[in-house]
């Protein structure tokens, strides 16, 4: 049942957490509009050295498409770099460590993965992985991943506040992202983890076994793991991650991951509010966030806690487990520290809808971006009326905005449902977990809804970019590897593109200025038509496939 | 067309909007070409003709025969057949009463002649239709005027009233700023010759024919957007069904039902505002020509709900448009008869208003009678650069009156006095006129500005919609700003020059602002144009018509704010209508998503069934009540859709509060009741013995015709 004082340190976590995010929400949005700040002294110097190193005039602002290209020639010398670490990684790195060699699809299932952040992994670390593949191909893009889907989200808000077309320098954005941001946070996070007996050690001995590792000399899990939470990434040392005592020994430390992996996510929209300089910005998006969030994790929680938990795996108590892996999925870092698979069907649900509206907060940046873009389907509708020509923050919003805001909002029930449909109607499922004979239905060609959840949580984690999974069959396959690797890539691209194209077109337009006829989007009653719309806009979409799912599993 | 005969009169029939022409038009939209064009709309025409060929002939699909049940299917056939057509009779009732004022204004022109004035002056008949621009025309009393044009000689008075509803005559003559004439008008009184400035179907009032009629509508750019998130979710909707349906097919403990999942697919997209969506743009611009306002496109309209900025006409708008006289002061050493009688001399000859309010007055406070004999004076008209006017007479009295600096000028500087009371009437937003005779300054006549009737109401609201106004004088800065405070504008431009507001236009454009403004000079064109929404007075010259983006038959400048509520509501309708649909769509999930699982064997799926919160117990009909509101709620909302939603002035987050609620919670909560409503409605039909003889009927009959008509 519920402990009350669980209950209680998760609602002191939870106000902590805003304490800090709040502040460090408004100090990012410094970063991004090159105020003045704590750290100039040394980072400016080293900044500098960089762009001398890379060519790059940090006074030359970006269009929509410079910014864009830039963004995904990055994104394709990091894939490069990743996938040839994973390939050769054995003969790169020879040691003592057994190592089994991945299929090549599997290889750009991984590359692909980590490059998004989403980290789904269809592989086990302790098996497939050797210690500098692991520090050198998958930490790599676990620093610049977040880094990049920070810069763009920028990007995409200094729409707001420019007037020129323009968006910002995308390696300036990505410099200063990951020397102001993302460094210090990561090197804070892995000194705290290892204070709380996280361990890290070099060399990585020998695994005793699957799963177990050599006493004393475990490798260096601490900075690992707090890059995994940091970048709302996932993945980790261990396939098991925040399910193991090596990745997360306590409770603190797993208290620790939630903060680190929930700041970011929580400071953006404070970052926002001080980037257009209108503070009471942040709130609605708090508000929304929070709302969802709430509701998501009540009913988490109260049909976990009239379920047997026995399967799940809770390690620290109902509450504690439930609100760490609720808010690992829901800021879509994916870091399990449950057997989702064992999490009964409602909790399921919830977790999947999540996935869904990948904004309640979503991942770092990418998050706030999506529901920046649901906020502006809220302004126009609400915008409408009120009975005016719909307007954010003083920029008008154009047939070319909603038809780029339609996508982001839409692609990802494709990217959900087609494969998923796909996989069933190609077979792609094993058919000894798809089927299954069941009470209430005697054919032995039943659905098993179970299996189906399984399938459609995979391509929803895949397309949000999330990285948590229920693996309840191997998925290390040709079709799940090459089309998943799909789905994450235009669930990545896609939406940030459509973002940086949202950006340059408020960037282009004229700034209106204020009047009492605006519509108020720093209200309340904005605050909850934008909650409401975003949970019916996510429900419609994927209420049927929820029905054919956790849903059906109720009944069998 | 020989000289003299005479032309057919114009005959007015009274418009009917007959019943039959609607429901024609309303099947005609059953047109591909013309169902396209709402790609919403479009879905359920495909859906309905491909259900209908399912219902018909079920054995060409094996899979569906399981669940096939013929008047199951017919009805969802029928139901979709009525949504399609209900929203056809949307857009036919918007376009007939559109059609309605076109016709009229049509029907006084059909069969017009026109006498033609040729260059060697003989005038002859020719059809109206031969006519060319600059042609000359002559219209005497009794005539209509056959084309748009200008006078260019005499005088008329004409009724305007088919034009403008406007029963009062107006005058048009020659020369000045009222020349211009309107085809289809009637001249009363006076002959005039027309130069012809439009030739027919491209005269002003085919413009505005065409217009009305929105036949060839462009859509507005927040149209354009709200369709883009529209057709969005209708294709993200078309995949969520059909994947469903996909995987549903691939599982055989559930018979796959199209009828069903087309019932679903429809129910879920936003059909509700896609079938309301053109009928509200067309009834927006009939919103707009119903209060005599051409709009020259549904952008001007819509451009009218953004305004921030109003530039007012102090003269005509804000005032009634004439300073009357309230109160005389005499100078020290003049008694009060003495300037009475002045003032009466200054002005008995004066046809202004104001110099009639003078002698009303002068009556009022007991002046003599005055009797001017013929030849014993003359008449000393005002001109702009002296500023005054008056009168001399025979017997050497030389009597002026005017403004005060001009005034002072002649007869020398006011007595202290009265300076101190002429600057304190200024201060007050009243006009202080001297009167002197003789170069001796007799007094004051102080003129007041009446503000009119209601114009501080409106501009309350204005203030409350956050419009700003802005009000244009040449008057000095203190009178301007007294009729301000009175009036309650919020900015006053005083000595404003016609330039001044094409400067304040710019200004304010300069900062984004959306502005707009009415006229009717010559010299206000450049502004009109500048403007974002420019309403030019019909009586106005055709440089300021053609300027403006609108053009008011009434010559009302505060049509204005009117016409913005006008583009708010037309706004507000479309929001509210969206948000009512993408609400109402989540009670129709609760009804449909269970009745595609109760269908599976036995309770496999019970845990889908905690949806069906209804507690409708027969699944068929649950779809069937669904998809029925889903039909219903259309003709329901046509009116909503036809006169807009009931708009009152208040601040943005009021309105998005108060709409939010009513138009988003009673989208939840009416969908809930009405599905409820239709299913208790189609169960009470099913327990009727008729009722089921018909089912039976046509389960039975339609099969057998089916493989009846397989056999021929």
């Amino acid at each position: 049942m519920v402990e009350v004082s669980a209950v209680t340190e998760v609602l002191l976590f939870f106000a902590l957490l805003l304490g800090v995010a709040i502040p460090f929400g408004s100090y990012m949005g410094r970063v991004y509009t090159n105020r003045p700040m704590l750290g100039d002294r040394f980072l400016v110097p080293v900044e500098r050295w960089l762009y001398r190193l890379l060519g790059v005039n940090p006074r030359d602002a970006m269009g929509y498409r410079e910014y864009s290209i830039a963004f995904l020639l990055s994104s394709a010398m990091i894939a490069v770099w990743t996938f040839l670490i994973l390939t050769f990684q054995a003969s790169l790195f020879p040691g003592p460590v057994p190592f089994t060699a991945m299929t090549w699809e599997t290889n750009i299932h991984t590359t692909v993965s980590f490059l998004t952040a989403t980290d789904f992994t269809h592989f086990a670390p302790e098996v497939n992985m050797t210690q500098w593949g692991n520090l050198l191909g998958l930490e790599v893009p676990m620093f610049l991943a977040p880094a990049a889907a920070l810069s763009v989200t920028a990007a995409f808000v200094r729409g707001f506040i420019r007037h020129d077309g323009r968006l910002g320098n995308f390696y300036v954005d990505m410099i200063r992202t990951t020397t102001r941001i993302i460094i210090p946070l990561s090197i804070l996070g892995a000194i705290v983890l290892l204070l709380l007996s996280v361990p890290a050690s070099y060399p990585a001995l020998p695994w005793a076994g699957p799963g177990v590792h050599t006493p004393g000399f475990p490798g260096p899990v601490a900075a690992m793991q707090s890059i995994v939470y940091v970048g709302s990434n996932g993945g980790g040392w261990t396939s098991a991650n925040a399910a193991s005592a090596l990745a997360n020994p306590s409770i603190w430390t797993q208290y620790m991951g939630m903060g680190l992996f929930l700041l970011l996510p929580f400071a953006f929209p404070f970052a926002f509010a001080t980037m257009v300089r209108r503070p009471g910005e942040a709130w609605p998006y708090l508000g929304a966030v929070l709302i969802t969030f709430a509701v998501g994790l009540i009913l988490f929680i109260s049909f976990e806690g009239v379920a047997s938990q026995a399967a799940a795996g809770y390690r620290f108590g109902l509450v504690p487990d439930s609100t760490f892996q609720f808010a690992s999925v829901y800021s879509n870092t994916g870091a399990n520290n449950l057997q989702i698979a064992y999490v009964s069907p409602i909790p399921q649900m919830t977790l999947l809808f999540g996935m869904f509206t990948q904004a309640t907060p979503g991942s770092d940046g990418v998050g706030f971006g999506t529901l920046l873009v649901f906020a502006l389907l809220a302004v126009f509708m609400g915008g409408l009326m009120v009975g005016r020509t719909p307007e954010y923050l003083g920029k008008h919003i154009n047939v070319t905005t909603m038809r780029w805001t339609a996508l982001v909002l839409l692609y990802h029930p494709a990217m959900v449902l087609i494969p998923t449909a796909i996989a069933y109607l190609g077979g792609f499922v094993p058919p000894a977990v798809a089927f299954g004979s069941f009470p209430g239905c005697a054919s032995a060609t039943c659905m098993n809804s179970h299996a189906f959840t399984t399938v459609l949580y995979e391509f929803a984690s895949e397309s949000a970019n999330n990285g948590s999974s229920m693996s309840t069959f191997n998925d290390a396959t040709p079709f799940f590897n090459l089309m998943g690797a799909a789905v994450i890539l235009v669930g990545r691209f896609l939406p940030m593109l459509a973002m940086l194209r949202i950006g340059s077109e408020f960037s282009k337009s004229q700034p209106i200025p204020p009047g009492p006829g605006t519509l108020q989007t720093s209200s309340l009653t904005f605050m909850l038509y934008l909650t409401v719309l975003l949970i019916i806009v996510s429900a419609l979409l994927f209420l049927p496939v929820i029905a054919l799912g956790p849903l059906a599993q109720l009944g069998g | 067309m020989a000289n003299g005969e005479s032309p057919e009169g114009p005959v007015r029939r009274v418009p009917h909007t007959s019943v039959s022409r609607i429901l024609a038009h309303s099947i005609r939209l059953f047109h591909p070409k013309r169902e396209i064009q709402h790609p919403v709309m479009f879905t359920v025409y495909v859906m309905f003709w491909f259900l209908l060929v399912v219902t018909l002939f079920p054995q060409a699909f094996p899979d569906i025969d399981r669940s096939y049940s013929a008047s199951y299917y017919l009805a969802i056939t029928l139901i979709l057949f009525l949504t399609l057509w209900f929203s056809h009779l949307s857009e036919a009732i918007a376009e007939a009463q559109g059609k309605a004022q076109a016709d009229a204004l049509r029907e006084v022109r059909s069969g017009i002649r026109a006498r033609q004035v040729l260059a060697d002056g003989k005038r002859i008949w020719v059809g109206a239709e031969l006519l060319r621009v600059g042609d000359t025309l002559e219209v005497v009393p009794g005539e209509v005027i056959p084309l748009d044009g200008d006078v260019i000689l005499g005088a008329a008075q004409i009724d305007e009233s088919m034009m403008t509803g406007e029963s009062a005559l107006v005058t048009r003559e020659m020369g000045g700023d009222k020349t211009s004439v309107l085809g289809g008008t009637h001249v009363v009184q006076g002959t005039v010759q027309i130069r012809v400035t439009a030739i027919r179907g491209q005269s002003f009032l085919d413009r505005l024919i065409r217009l009305v009629e929105a036949a060839n509508r462009e859509k507005t750019p927040n149209e354009l957007a709200l369709d883009t998130i529209l057709a969005a979710f209708t294709i993200a909707l078309l995949i969520v069904v059909l994947t469903f349906l996909l995987l549903i097919a691939s599982f055989s403990y559930v018979a796959i039902d199209v009828g069903t999942v087309i019932a679903l697919y429809v129910c879920l997209i936003p059909t509700t505002i896609g079938a309301l969506l053109p009928a509200i743009g067309i009834s927006g611009i009939n919103r707009v020509a119903k209060a005599n306002v051409i709009a020259k496109s549904g952008k001007a309209v819509e451009a009218a709900g953004d305004l921030d900025v109003l530039i007012l006409d102090k003269t005509g708008t804000i005032t009634v448009g004439n300073r009357l006289a309230v109160q005389f002061i005499a100078a020290p050493d003049i008694s009060e008869k003495e300037l009475l009688t002045s003032a009466l001399f200054a002005s008995s000859l004066d046809v202004t208003p104001e110099g009639r309010s003078i002698v009303r007055l002068a009556a009022r406070r007991g002046a003599p009678n005055l009797s001017l004999a013929e030849g014993s004076y003359r008449v000393i008209p005002f001109t702009a650069e002296r500023r005054t006017s008056g009168i001399t007479m025979t017997d050497g009295r030389e009597i002026y009156k005017g403004a005060v600096k001009a005034i002072e000028a002649y007869a020398g500087a006011l007595p202290p006095s009265l300076a101190e009371a002429a600057d304190s009437a200024a201060r007050e937003g009243m006009t202080p006129l001297a009167v002197a005779e003789n170069k001796r300054i007799m007094g004051l006549v102080i003129l007041k500005d009446v503000i009119k009737p209601g114009i501080t109401d409106r501009l309350r609201e204005l203030r409350m919609m956050g419009i700003r106004t802005v009000m244009c004088t040449g008057d000095n800065r203190l009178t301007a700003l007294a009729i301000g405070r009175e009036s309650g504008v919020d900015e006053v431009e005083a000595e404003a020059k016609p330039e001044t507001k094409l400067a304040i236009i710019e200004r304010e454009k300069a900062q984004g602002r959306m502005v707009a403004m009415s006229g009717d000079g010559s010299n206000d064109a450049p502004a009109l144009a500048k403007a974002d929404v420019g309403l030019a007075m019909n009586s106005g010259t055709g440089a300021a018509k053609e300027a403006g983006n609108m053009v008011d038959l009434d010559n009302d400048p505060t049509k204005l704010i009117e016409i913005i509520s006008i583009g708010k509501q037309l706004l507000i309708t479309r929001g509210a209508l969206t948000t009512f649909s993408v609400t109402n769509d989540v009670a129709k999930y609760f009804a449909i998503i269970p009745a595609l699982f109760v269908t599976a064997n036995g309770g496999f799926l019970a845990g889908v069934a905690a949806l069906n919160i209804m507690g409708l117990s027969d699944p068929h009909l649950a779809v069937l009540a669904a998809v029925l509101f889903n039909a219903l709620i259309i003709p329901i909302l046509i009116p909503l859709a036809l006169y807009g939603v009931r708009f009152r002035p208040r601040s943005a987050i009021d309105l998005l509060r108060q709409n939010v609620l009513f138009y988003g919670l009673g989208g939840l909560v009416s969908a809930f009741a009405g599905i409820w409503l239709c299913y208790a409605a189609l169960n009470w039909l099913g327990r009727q013995g008729w009722w089921q003889t018909v089912i039976t009927g046509i389960n039975h009959s339609l099969p057998l015709m089916i493989q009846f008509g397989g056999h021929l």
